[in-house]
C-alpha cells in the first residue's frame, strides 16, 4: 500500500483537534477533520433508524444484502446448486420478484454513498490501512479477511449483524437482540488480548 | 396517521426501494460521522481507549426507542406492525460470540465495513470480501446445520412480554443503563486510555448544561414520563368509517362468490390470502386449498400487509361478517367474504347437482364445467334431483385434505402466514 496517498496510519484515538486541522499535514492533502462527537452521531443515527421504523415498519440492515448478492451470484454461476440449497434458494422468495430489487440492497447502496459523503466532506477519503503501529499490512489485511468471514457466519447464525440485531432489535427491545448484542460485546472483549499486536 | 407508512400501503414496493437508498444514505453517513470508517477507531472501544461505539450505539439505541415509543403512544404508529426478527437463543448466543470474535479481529463489523470501504480504506475492502467467503462456507455448511440453527425458538417476542413488565418501564430503565454506561465509559476512557474529559462529554469539567448534558436530561426526562404513560401498543379501540363500510356492504362489493373464488385458485391466482376462522377441528376435517386457519379472536394479531386482498371462509355467515367488520376496522383495505361459506363452496363447487334431465342444452354445457371444476377440487357432481337415484340423504363425504405440513421451523407461535421474503437483517 505504498500509494502517493497513503497518510500515517491516524492515531484514531481522539482524532487531532480542530485546531490542528488548520495546522500542518501532508502537503498538497487537506488533513482530515475530527469526527464528529459521539452522542450526537448517535442521536443523527437514532434519528435514521427511527425514520425506518416509521416509513418502512422496519429497522436498518446490512448483513442480509450480502446474503442476497452471494446467492444471485451462486445462482449465475451454478444455478442447480444454488435451487438444490436450502440457504441460497431462501433469498429468491417465490421468484415473481429479482432478487436484487431487494430493500436491503438498496439500503446497503445508499450505506456506501452515504458513507463516501460524509468522508469526503470531512477529508477522510484516503486508500489506506487502518491498523496498529505492531502488525505488517499483509497481516492486518489477513485478520481482516479472517474477520469479515467470521462476522459473517455469526450473522447469518445470529439472523443479523450489529445493525440489523444490535441497533434495530435493541431499540425495538427485542429479547434475542439483546442477549446477542451482549454475546457480541462479551465475544469480542474476550479475544481483545490476543488481538491487541493488531490494534494498540 | 397511518404509520408504519409502508404497511398501511401508503406507497408500493418500487418506491420502498428509494425510501431504502436515502435511509441507507443516512446510516452511512452517521457511521462515517462517527468514525466507524476506522477500524482502529472501533477496535478502540475493547481497549477501553475510545468507548466511541458504545456511545454511539446505545445513543442511537435509545433515541430511537424512546422516539418509537411515544409515536406509538400517541397513535401515529402501530407497534405491532414493526417487523421483530424472531428470537432463536442459542443459534443467536453462538452467532453473537462468533461476530465478536470477528469484531476484534477483523476490526469491523458489516455495516461498519461499508462505510470503510467507501473511503478507500483497502482493509475494509478486504473484509468485504472476507464476509463473501464466509457466506460462501456458510452457504454449503447451512443445510446441515438448518436444524441446529432455528432450535430454541422463542418466537417474535419484546423483553417487556417477556418479563411481563410494562414497556415504559423497560424504556426508562434502559434509558438510565445507557446513562450509566456513558459515564462509566467516559471514566473508564481516562482511567485506560489517558484520555481527559473532553468538550462534549458528560463529564466535561464545567458546571455549564452543556448540549451535551441537555440531551442526557432529555432522554432521561423522557424516559421518566414513558414510566407512567402506559402501552404504547394501539389499543383494542379503533375508529371507522361507517359511511364507507356502509356502502361497500351496500353495494355487496364485500362479496365473493364460491364459484368465483374456484376461478380464481384454478387460475392460479395468488394476489388474495384465503382466512378460515372456523374451529381448527372443522379446519382440519376440510379446508380450502392453501387458506390459513385464524380463529376470530386471533384476527387482531398481524395476519398480512394491510392492503393485500383476504376473504373469509366460515360456516356460518354471522361470524364471516363479524371477522369482516374487525378486519375493516384494523385498517385492512380490501376483505371480502365468501357468499355463503363453505356451504355455498360444498354445494356450488364441490357438489354441483346435475340439471334435470331434458334441461336445456345451455345448462348441461354449464354441468360439464362444474362437474369439472368439482373434480379438480376433489369433488363430485351429485345427480339430479329429478332423475331415478336421488340424492344422498346424507351430505357427500368430503375429499380428503392432505394433514397440514408441519410448521416451518422459523416460523413464530403467532398465525402469521409465512412471508414472501424475509424481512431481517
Amino acid at each position: 500500500m505504498n500509494s502517493p496517498i497513503e497518510t500515517p496510519p491516524s492515531t484514531g484515538i481522539g482524532g487531532p483537534g480542530p485546531e490542528l486541522a488548520v495546522a500542518g499535514g501532508q502537503p498538497g492533502l487537506p488533513l482530515a477533520k475530527p469526527h464528529m462527537n459521539p452522542y450526537w452521531a448517535g442521536l443523527g443515527l437514532g434519528l435514521v433508524l427511527l425514520a425506518s421504523f416509521v416509513i418502512m415498519g422496519r429497522g436498518l440492515g446490512a448483513s442480509g444484502a450480502f446474503g442476497t448478492v452471494t446467492a444471485v451470484a451462486m445462482h449465475a454461476v451454478a444455478p442447480a446448486h444454488a435451487g438444490q440449497n436450502v440457504f441460497y434458494s431462501s433469498y429468491f422468495g417465490d421468484g415473481s420478484v429479482n432478487p436484487l430489487k431487494d430493500w436491503l440492497v438498496f439500503e446497503v447502496l445508499g450505506l456506501f454513498v452515504g458513507g463516501l459523503l460524509s468522508g469526503a466532506l470531512a477529508n477522510r477519503l484516503r486508500v489506506t490501512v487502518e491498523k496498529g503501529p505492531r502488525i505488517s499490512t499483509r497481516g492486518r489485511l489477513g485478520f481482516a479477511f479472517l474477520g469479515g468471514a467470521m462476522m459473517m457466519i455469526g450473522a447469518k447464525l445470529a439472523l443479523g449483524c450489529t445493525s440489523g440485531q444490535a441497533l434495530t432489535g435493541g431499540a425495538l427491545l427485542n429479547v434475542g437482540s439483546w442477549v446477542f448484542m451482549m454475546c457480541v460485546f462479551g465475544g469480542a472483549y474476550a479475544l481483545a488480548w490476543f488481538m491487541r499486536k493488531q490494534w494498540l | 396517521m397511518m404509520a408504519p407508512f409502508y404497511k398501511f400501503g401508503l406507497f408500493g414496493d418500487e418506491t420502498s426501494l428509494i425510501v431504502a437508498f436515502v435511509i441507507g444514505i443516512g446510516f452511512g453517513f452517521f457511521l462515517e460521522r462517527a468514525g466507524f470508517g476506522n477500524a482502529r477507531l472501533l477496535a478502540a472501544q475493547f481497549y477501553f481507549r475510545d468507548l466511541r461505539v458504545l456511545k454511539v450505539m446505545f445513543t442511537a439505541i435509545v433515541t430511537a426507542m424512546v422516539g418509537l415509543y411515544f409515536l406509538s403512544r400517541v397513535g401515529l404508529v402501530d407497534l405491532s406492525l414493526v417487523y421483530l426478527v424472531p428470537t432463536f437463543l442459542v443459534p443467536q448466543i453462538v452467532g453473537g460470540l462468533l461476530l465478536g470474535f470477528g469484531f476484534v479481529i477483523g476490526g469491523y463489523c458489516p455495516g461498519t465495513s461499508c462505510v470503510s470501504a467507501a473511503t478507500g480504506r483497502v482493509d475494509g475492502i478486504v473484509y468485504i470480501l472476507g464476509m463473501f467467503a464466509g457466506l460462501l462456507g456458510f452457504g454449503e455448511v447451512y443445510p446441515h446445520i438448518a436444524g441446529w440453527a432455528h432450535s430454541t425458538p422463542m418466537g417474535q417476542i419484546t423483553l417487556p412480554k417477556l418479563f411481563d413488565i410494562s414497556y415504559g418501564l423497560l424504556v426508562f430503565a434502559v434509558v438510565l443503563m445507557a446513562l450509566g454506561a456513558f459515564v462509566a465509559a467516559e471514566w473508564a476512557e481516562r482511567r485506560f486510555g489517558g484520555k481527559l474529559p473532553e468538550a462534549g462529554s458528560l463529564l466535561e469539567p464545567t458546571r455549564r448544561l452543556t448540549p451535551v448534558r441537555r440531551l442526557a436530561v432529555a432522554l432521561a426526562g423522557l424516559g421518566f414520563i414513558a414510566l407512567f404513560a402506559g402501552s404504547p401498543y394501539r389499543d383494542a379501540k379503533a375508529t371507522v368509517d361507517t359511511k364507507q363500510l356502509s356502502l361497500e356492504a351496500g353495494a355487496a362489493a364485500d362479496q365473493v362468490s364460491a364459484e368465483q373464488l374456484a376461478d380464481w385458485l384454478i387460475a392460479g391466482r395468488n394476489d388474495f390470502r384465503i382466512v378460515d376462522i372456523r374451529a381448527a377441528a372443522d379446519f382440519a376435517a376440510y379446508h380450502l386449498p392453501d387458506a390459513i386457519n385464524v380463529q376470530l379472536a386471533a384476527l387482531t394479531a398481524d395476519l398480512a400487509a394491510r392492503t393485500e386482498r383476504i376473504i373469509i371462509c366460515s360456516d356460518s355467515d354471522l361470524r364471516a361478517a363479524q371477522a369482516w367488520f374487525l378486519l375493516r376496522s384494523l385498517g385492512y383495505r380490501a376483505v371480502y367474504v365468501l357468499s355463503g361459506g363453505l356451504t355455498a363452496w360444498k354445494n356450488a363447487v364441490l357438489f354441483p347437482q346435475a340439471p334435470p334431465i331434458g334441461a336445456p342444452a345451455r345448462d348441461q354445457i354449464d354441468f360439464a364445467r362444474r362437474e369439472a371444476v368439482a373434480k379438480y377440487f376433489g369433488g363430485a357432481p351429485r345427480a339430479s334431483s329429478g332423475s331415478a337415484s336421488p340424492a344422498a340423504p346424507v351430505a357427500p363425504e368430503l375429499p380428503k385434505v392432505a394433514p397440514p405440513p408441519p410448521p416451518p421451523p422459523d416460523e413464530g407461535t403467532a398465525p402469521v402466514p409465512a412471508r414472501k421474503k424475509r424481512e431481517g437483517c
